[in-house]
């Protein structure tokens, strides 16, 4: 390799260290790594804002612009809170049937929307209703946020390291569900056996409480009930139009984008309101990772450890998915999974090639996106969604420690990357 | 016209007071706001009337305003019995970045753009780190409308 392929390797595990230590804020590390790529010449403005394989991916920054402009409208109406009170009724009070009600609907809704969002919604409400039920809600919290990791998992818009590796790798949002979905369906189920089991010694029921709950006004949460239908038809279109992209042709970015622009024409949100629901900093913060990788894949770095992978496991599909698979949980386990699917797919697109192409191959995005998002439940810092449930128990004067967390996440992790093995194995191998 | 011209004696609380004994005081005495005192009798936090209602209402309800409507009136008429035996100390909000605190020699103009920037309907008065009392918004407008 040149000496500017080692300074760009140099350049590169420093921002990712500065990443995995939030010794800066995350935004400046990976803008100031872009920066300083472009600063040696191991990336220029053509690669790092026209090229689709080295640099900015476009496609990637407007499907999440448009999803949280989508999103941040649907968090007004009230769905959320509507959603998880009829349940907590449903359950009348029951604590295990509760939990199981809620991890169901993060889980779907993590689907449909990413998961930051879809537990900052769902934490608060499950304060209230614990509070009538005088439960904890720490173990309510932890198995919200392993369910929208879960539940992510899913679909292309699920997760946003899924969003990457379809860009990436040519995959449409019917690959996901006909790949992915059924799979995370049987861990859904496995996952909510293992909350009676991890959780146990938790559900108390107090048949005086859950009288309660029934008191609680669910109709109240919906304040606005045209937006509502509103946002959910626009939500079902988007939706539509995404399985529908063999008939339409149209990417999944200009549909969300598309969709946003839609719902903001024809409701009472403003403009201003829109734009105040993105989430800027993470928009930023993937352009900086892409010019990251970018540039490693410019000065031939990415291709030289792709082929090395490549050589290690040449002819063993089967070994190089499993490995996958494995090192991708562990990893994600331990660092943010979005910049480490972002620096892997350009290595598995490679290795995908050798691997004779996009259909024998496709197995290894199917192990990239499993590890990565299954990986992030392991421990209180694996997953963005782990991160925000935990800073809101703290708010609320119910702290969840790392360990605590992290001593159910592991468990979860093994058990349902355990159970994707086979299942990658028997179905692609 | 100077702060220590328009300043009277404020009642204090401290973070180990009771929260239902702070909101005691504010209704009882008609208080516009609650000056929380450290060890050294100085001004640690001061909050206006509306933010001591924070110190009651639930972190859900403030984080997700759609569960406020959801309880229904005979909890919401309970709001205060979940804060007995908690201090001040437990419910304070993180320390702002600027106090509306103050010394004898301010103006009239001082005081109005400090109660202004910090949203607070009072400024307290420190002198020498001893703190002297506080100038209220009633007391402030009474001044410069008779003037």
């Amino acid at each position: 390799m040149s000496v500017l392929a080692w300074v760009t390797v140099a350049v590169f595990l420093g921002a990712y260290a500065l990443i995995a230590t939030e010794r800066v804020h995350r935004v400046a590390a990976a803008l100031g790594g872009a920066g300083l790529m472009l600063l040696i010449h191991a990336s220029d403005a053509g690669a790092a804002f026209f090229s689709e394989s080295t640099g900015v991916d476009w496609n990637v920054i407007f499907l999440l612009l448009g999803m949280m402009v989508i999103v941040g409208v649907l968090k007004q109406t009230g769905l959320f809170e509507y959603l998880a009170i009829w349940a907590a009724k449903r359950a009348r009070g029951r604590p295990y049937r509760l939990m199981v009600l809620l991890v169901v609907i993060t889980a779907l809704a993590s689907a449909m929307l990413d998961n930051v969002t879809t537990v900052l919604l769902v934490a608060p409400v499950t304060f209230l209703v614990c509070e009538r039920l005088a439960l904890s809600p720490v173990p309510y919290l932890i198995a919200e946020a392993m369910a929208s990791n879960i539940g992510g998992a899913a679909t292309l818009v699920g997760d946003p390291p899924n969003i990457i590796i379809a860009s990436r790798g040519g995959l449409s949002f019917n690959d996901f569900l006909v790949h992915m979905a059924p799979m995370v369906i049987v861990l859904m189920v496995v996952f909510t056996g293992l909350c009676r089991v991890l959780f146990r010694r938790w559900f108390v029921y107090d048949p005086e409480r859950a009288a309660q709950i029934m008191r609680l006004n669910e109709r109240e949460a919906i304040a606005d009930r045209s937006l509502l239908w509103q946002s959910l038809a626009v939500l079902a279109v988007v939706m539509a139009a995404f399985v529908l992209h063999p008939v339409l042709h149209y990417e999944p970015s200009v549909v969300a984008i598309l969709g946003a622009g839609v719902l903001v024409a024809a409701t009472r949100v403003t403009t201003e309101q829109a734009i105040a629901a993105v989430e800027w900093p993470t928009l930023v913060f993937f352009m900086g990772l892409f010019v990251m990788v970018g540039a490693l894949v410019e000065t031939g770095v990415i291709g030289q450890v792709a082929s090395l992978a490549v050589e290690a496991t040449s002819g063993q599909l089967g070994l190089a998915s499993m490995a996958l698979l494995g090192a991708s949980a562990a990893l994600s386990a331990i660092v943010d999974n979005i910049p480490y699917v972002a620096t892997m797919s350009p290595i598995v697109e490679q290795m995908v090639q050798a691997a004779g192409g996009p259909g024998p191959g496709q197995v290894l995005w199917w192990s990239l996106a499993f590890g990565a998002d299954l990986g992030g439940n392991a421990t209180a810092v694996g997953a963005a969604a782990n991160v925000v449930v935990i800073g809101i128990a703290a708010r609320n004067g119910t702290p969840i420690s790392f360990w605590r967390f992290t001593k159910y996440g592991l468990v979860v992790t093994v058990v349902t990357v355990a159970l994707v093995a086979p299942y990658l194995w028997l179905r692609y191998l | 016209m100077r702060a220590r011209d328009l300043l009277t004696p404020f009642p204090t609380v401290t973070p180990g007071t009771s929260v239902i004994d702070a909101a005691r005081l504010l209704a009882d005495h008609d208080l516009p706001g609650l000056i929380v005192v450290d060890d050294e009798g100085l001004p640690a936090s001061i909050l206006p009337g509306t933010q001591v209602l924070r110190l009651a209402v639930p972190r859900y309800c403030q984080d997700d305003p759609a569960l406020a409507r959801v309880v229904d009136e005979a909890h919401a008429d309970a709001l205060l019995s979940s804060l007995a035996g908690r201090a001040v100390r437990d419910v304070l909000p993180g320390r702002p970045r600027e106090l509306p605190v103050t010394d004898p020699d301010a103006t009239a103009l001082e005081m109005a753009a400090l109660m202004a920037r910090t949203h607070s309907p009072l400024v307290a008065v420190v002198d020498e780190r001893r703190l002297l009392g506080a100038v209220t918004l009633k007391v402030l407008l009474d001044g410069l409308l008779a003037q």
